[in-house]
């Protein structure tokens, strides 16, 4: 049975700490872009932590959402690209082939989550920072587009061990975000498996899809915040 | 093929002629097998310890092979060797329980950063000015040697002087029995984010001198003072576990989260409700918290025991802290503090918890015990969902005397001390103290400064002389956490990979000085640092065989397979008796600075990313957008909306904030979050001098602060100071992620365009 | 107007493409020879960016002129593997367990050369390299370019029983090694439908 790899993220367990965000640098190689480039929007954070304020002080709210690329099933990203190198692999990822890109940016342009980054420039790494460098992942260089891969690398590596003879359990990918994650908000796993625990959050009554209105079918679905209510307080 | 077959192989084709030659050619060979035992391109996990903050989260880090460009007897070349690639949390380890936070994920960089010091260095220049010669380990080592000979051979050793951040484990005991031996006073310690009030507070009220542990996954409602525990407070990467088990780990019974402060931190964002009070009226709430449950016979004050009978009145039911009264002094409607109450004592196991800025007032102690004596009063203490202790094991029995940096830099300034010789160790207070205090004037007097530092930051530029440390990959490293765990645990693991550059450890150039001094240190037994290690280690009680048949397990050696010993603590110590049975009441906070002149309250706070600043230096940090601010490579403000209509101030606009003691620019950050009357600030940017990543960049909000301590335990009291601000001329330099003050999603950031 | 603006236009990309052509001949006079490129140096620069150092090496690698390597030592693998039968994988440990077949470092020389061969000249340069406490800077003789963002795994390969030879040529009879095979996408995606295997980029791409 083919896998498709999807993620449950519980907002109700989210704290906002960007301990993913760290964690997803470390493992892809994601380069800093300096403060220049940083203010003029080109930081590269394939996950980040929106937040959302509602109401005036004192009466204020603040909603924090981990968000990352939603592998959508209708990916907007991949029809508009004139190489695909954006495309649709037989598990569901929205793939970036970076060897295809030229780097048009259409992509970026039709994703309306906001996930996708340019390298503007070759990235660089100050000497000896660059033996932390992942060599399961390519770094990438100037002129191409760059998204979150679901870590493909600990996919690849998985299914590899799969072939061999060792099967694929619920939970043992986990992507760096997944892995760090301090309150267990993220949960990473196979959508085709209707036992595994990405499968069963994915059906809870919480879920809900990013901008689900547009109709890309993402496949990360995130738990709505409860609300505490005294009187429907069980035990 | 593994080496014996080679054997088989080099006999059969006639090569063992020469290796007879030399003997035994198995034991030849056995003399050149390589420490580690790494294939190219497969990972190896390996146990550490994350040296970023006081909470001590056991790591594992994924070590693979790669080059280095090292330099090796002054020839530059490649150097094959295991590399750390990633630090994740040790999925064994108790108290980070397989997880890490955003700090501690990028540790990394402090090894591999571009402009560690790579060798010792001598200073060529005029001090302060940061120009060094390198030197060569023994030269450095005999300079080092004959300073502190020459102040012994005066009989002067009490002019040694050990600057250090707060040490853990065996190295404090070292740093310690060095100092003792020697002769020399105890060590100075400095942490700018330091709780002493609370471990003294919950020495008062419950008996144990330490931070607490919030069994926050059993908790069933939970109200918090200040502390930005899902952030920067404590133990965050447990106590974060904790609270995705509290919101969802019990289907049908999700916790209430109440958080109290003027500032809404990360942790605040979180909150269920959210209640902001006026600046150092925490306790006041918590007091009429606990007269509402007194009243209404929800629980009788008795319960309380020892930490109610601290509080004044407390027996005769708070009557000074009924509603109106509160109300008066937090702002938090009587309504609001009944309901609270009532929810509070009907919805246990309920926990209350208190640190960061309430404590760093005047009147600190008081609100540390009275939320003390509130978790007294349900009956949080020591059960699940509360207030918990982590028992200690043998090797944290006791904790070493140590002295302060105000007082230090106090008593040189004013002649009652001269040191002749200052060691500095992973500490900056030049950075991190009230420029009133004037600690870089007083470090300044003291004619010979060594610093085993790895980076020329603002304090180290003081140096005469640098023995640079290995960075906590590359050295032995151990820890007692504090808190976070409910069972003892002494955490332990050897260097994950060969040093990058020409470095020592601390510890071992500490016992090589003990060693080599004319008069040596007779109490330093060890030769190594490692040996100190497995003798403290081995001392440990095992853990039981499961059977009988399995063999006894060595304590040292599981220690350092899993990284750390964890069990048992020590015998379950009845609490310490009360030392100070003083009590405490409501007295007004002392600010520094007069309420016209300066009329907003100034709150600096530990960024979510910078932490107190000493991580300034990672550039994965730098460009990590903060949760609320979205801010990256920069420091801000946050103002009230109101606030900054009122004074005429926008988002970005670069604002002039003055204290009665000096003055910093820093562009607004405009914040719904916030108080109209409290302007807050992150610490951690500012640095003059500390690296190529963050030297020169934003400011720091510690160099105006006023020199107000806390009233008991003379702790320094950052949150105390008041403050005018107004806009100023010229670009504000702030960069954010999020270009839109409130978060929208369709616009967020336009980085492609 | 408008035509002249496509004029315009049209003689602007006959001088790029000219440009591009001229430029591409004097690059093809300059390495039309494979050159051979020195040992790396180290520590020459105090970055590391995946992109060219040079002009001229983006122009080399856009016409896949690849240098020659030239090895600090003239290893013979036929002295190691023929003559005296040690196999490949006691020295490349990580070809059939992951990613990387692996250089081994100058250790794992000196595990034998402690002893053997001590007073070859080639040999005591490999000594001289473990006395400094250096490794070896050998140079990679295949191996893609970072560009070309090839994630190869070793291991499942050599699972399936495809020989060293088939990709990397008869080395246990070269002296030094040299690069006899041209790992172009056409000989992976050849092998693959051989074998009815995934074609997906992704499989190495990534």
């Amino acid at each position: 049975m083919t896998h498709r790899w999807g993620m449950a993220a519980d907002l109700d367990k989210c704290t906002g700490c960007g301990a993913c965000v760290t964690a997803c640098h470390a493992e892809n190689n994601i380069p800093i872009a300096g403060p220049v480039e940083a203010e003029r929007g080109r930081a590269m954070h394939w996950m980040r932590i929106e937040r959302y304020w509602e109401g005036e002080f004192p009466e204020v709210k603040l909603t924090f959402r981990p968000v990352l690329c939603q592998q959508c099933d209708d990916a907007p990203c991949e029809p508009v690209c004139p190489t695909y190198a954006s495309h649709h692999t037989d598990e569901g990822l929205n793939a970036q082939v970076y060897n295809r890109c030229f780097g048009t940016r259409y992509c970026a342009n039709a994703c309306f989550y906001n996930v996708r980054f340019f390298n503007w420039f070759n990235p660089v790494w100050d000497k000896p920072l660059n033996l932390q460098l992942n060599p399961d992942v390519s770094v990438r260089e100037a002129g191409v587009m760059e998204k979150c891969t679901f870590c493909v690398q600990k996919i690849k590596a998985a299914e590899i061990e799969e072939n061999a003879g060792k099967p694929i359990r619920d939970g043992d990918i986990k992507p760096a975000c997944v892995q760090t994650c301090t309150a267990n908000a993220l949960v990473f796993g196979d959508l085709n498996d209707p036992e595994s625990a990405v499968s069963i959050l994915s059906e809870s009554p919480r879920g809900t899809k990013l901008l689900e209105d547009m109709g890309a079918r993402p496949k990360i679905t995130y738990l709505l915040r409860e609300t505490w209510n005294e009187s429907n307080r069980k035990g | 093929m593994d080496r014996r077959q080679f054997i088989k192989v080099t006999a059969a084709t006639g090569a063992t002629a020469t290796l007879a030659g030399c003997g035994n050619p198995e034991l030849q060979l056995a003399r050149f097998i390589p420490e580690e035992e790494l294939t190219p391109g497969l990972a190896v996990w390996k146990p550490s310890i994350c040296p970023v903050c006081p909470a001590g989260c056991g790591i594992q880090v994924r070590v693979m092979e790669g080059e280095a460009e090292v330099v090796r007897n002054g020839q530059p070349g490649l150097l094959k060797m295991g590399l750390a690639r990633k630090l994740e949390g040790n999925p064994v380890h108790p108290v980070s329980q397989g997880k890490l936070c955003v700090r501690g994920q990028a540790a990394i960089q402090i090894t591999y950063h571009p402009d560690r010091i790579t060798q010792p260095l001598k200073r060529s220049g005029e001090r302060g000015f940061g120009q060094y010669k390198p030197v060569t380990w023994e030269a450095a080592m005999g300079e080092l040697k004959s300073q502190l000979d020459r102040i012994a051979a005066l009989g002067d050793q009490k002019s040694l002087a050990f600057l250090t951040r707060p040490l853990a484990g065996q190295r404090q005991t070292l740093v310690s029995q060095f100092l003792s031996g020697f002769g020399a006073p105890v060590p100075v310690e400095f942490e700018f984010f330091g709780e002493d009030v609370l471990r003294q507070a919950n020495a008062r009220s419950f008996g144990y001198r330490r931070l607490p542990t919030i069994d926050l996954a059993r908790s069933r409602y939970v109200i918090a003072f200040g502390a930005d525990f899902l952030g920067t407070w404590n133990s965050p990467v447990s106590q974060s576990a904790g609270y995705g088990e509290m919101r969802q780990g019990h289907p049908g019974q999700r916790a209430k989260f109440v958080q109290v402060e003027p500032r809404m931190s990360q942790t605040g964002a979180n909150a269920d409700e959210w209640v902001p009070v006026k600046p150092g009226t925490e306790g006041v709430l918590a007091l009429g918290i606990a007269h509402v449950i007194v009243k209404s016979g929800l629980k009788p004050a008795s319960a309380a025991g020892r930490a109610g009978a601290l509080i004044e009145g407390w027996s005769s039911g708070l009557a000074a802290y009924e509603p109106a009264a509160v109300e008066k002094l937090t702002g938090v409607k009587p309504e609001r503090l009944e309901r609270l109450a009532r929810e509070f004592a009907s919805n246990g196991p309920a926990v209350a918890l208190i640190g960061g800025a309430p404590l760093a007032v005047s009147n600190g102690m008081f609100h540390a015990l009275a939320v003390n004596a509130l978790n007294a009063l349900v009956g949080s203490v020591g059960q699940p969902g509360g207030v918990n202790f982590t028992p200690r094991s043998a090797l944290s029995a006791d904790v070493p005397a140590s002295s302060r940096i105000d007082k230090f830099a106090a008593d040189i300034l004013g002649g009652a001390i001269a040191p002749k010789v200052l060691l500095l160790n992973d500490a900056n207070p030049v950075f991190g103290t009230p420029a009133v205090w004037r600690v870089k004037e007083a470090l300044a007097k003291i004619p010979y400064v060594v610093s085993f530092g790895h980076f020329l930051d603002e304090t180290s530029m003081l140096a005469d002389l640098i023995l640079p440390d290995h960075s906590f990959l590359e050295s032995w490293v151990d820890h007692n956490p504090e808190s976070g765990t409910t069972i003892a645990v002494a955490s332990v693991a050897p260097p994950v990979m060969r040093p990058l550059h020409s470095t020592r450890a601390m510890p071992d150039v500490l016992l090589e000085l003990g060693r080599t001094l004319t008069i040596p240190i007779a109490a330093l037994k060890a030769q190594t640092y490692e040996d100190m290690l497995k003798a403290g280690f081995s001392a440990l009680p095992a853990p039981k065989p499961k059977s009988a048949d399995e063999p006894a397990v060595d304590v040292w050696t599981v220690a350092q397979q899993q990284g750390g010993w964890w069990g048992e603590g020590m015998a379950k110590a009845a609490p310490a008796a009360a030392s100070n049975a003083k009590t405490v009441t409501f007295v007004e906070p002392q600010f520094d600075g007069d309420a016209n002149t300066y009329p907003y309250h100034f709150l600096p706070y530990a960024s979510q990313t910078m932490l107190d600043g000493s991580i300034a230096h990672l550039p994965w940090l730098q460009e990590m957008p903060d949760a609320l601010s979205t801010a990256m490579w920069s420091s801000w403000i946050d103002i009230n909306p109101k606030t900054a209509a009122m004074l005429g101030i926008a988002q970005g606009d670069m604002v002039e904030v003055l204290s009665a003691h000096g003055k910093l620019r820093s562009p607004a950050v405009i914040s719904p979050g916030i108080a109209p009357d409290v302007i807050g600030m992150p610490v951690g940017q500012g640095h003059i001098s500390f690296t190529r990543f963050a030297s020169g960049r934003g400011a720091n909000p510690i160099g105006i602060l006023g020199p107000v301590t806390e009233t008991e335990t003379g702790t320094l009291a950052w949150a105390a100071t008041r403050v005018r601000i107004s806009k100023v001329d010229g670009a504000g330099g702030l960069i954010l992620f999020s270009k839109l003050a409130e978060g929208s999603f369709e616009h967020e950031h336009d980085h492609h365009r | 107007m408008k035509k002249d603006q496509i004029g315009n236009r049209s003689l602007r990309w006959t001088i790029v493409f000219g440009a591009i052509i001229a430029l591409a001949g004097a690059a093809w006079g300059i390495f039309g020879q494979a050159t051979p490129a020195t040992p790396p140096a180290v520590g020459t620069s105090g970055i590391f960016t995946p992109g060219h150092a040079s002009l001229s090496d983006a122009a080399r690698h856009f016409f896949d002129i690849r240098s020659v390597p030239v090895q600090p030592i003239a290893y013979t693998h036929k002295v190691h593997v023929i003559d005296n039968k040690i196999e490949c994988s006691f020295c490349h440990v990580g070809a059939d367990k992951g990613p990387v077949a692996g250089i081994p470092g100058v250790k794992k020389c000196m595990e034998c050369h402690e002893f053997v061969a001590v007073e070859k000249p080639e040999i005591q340069k490999v000594a001289d390299y473990s006395k400094k406490g250096l490794d070896i800077p050998w140079q990679r003789v295949y191996g893609w370019p970072e560009e070309s963002h090839v994630r190869f795994n070793h291991a499942p390969h050599i699972r399936q029983k495809v020989d060293c030879a088939t990709c990397h040529g008869d080395v246990p009879n070269m002296t030094v090694a040299t690069r006899v095979m041209n790992h172009t996408m056409g000989f992976c995606v050849a092998c693959h439908e051989q074998r009815k295997v995934s074609n997906d980029c992704m499989t190495c791409h990534y």
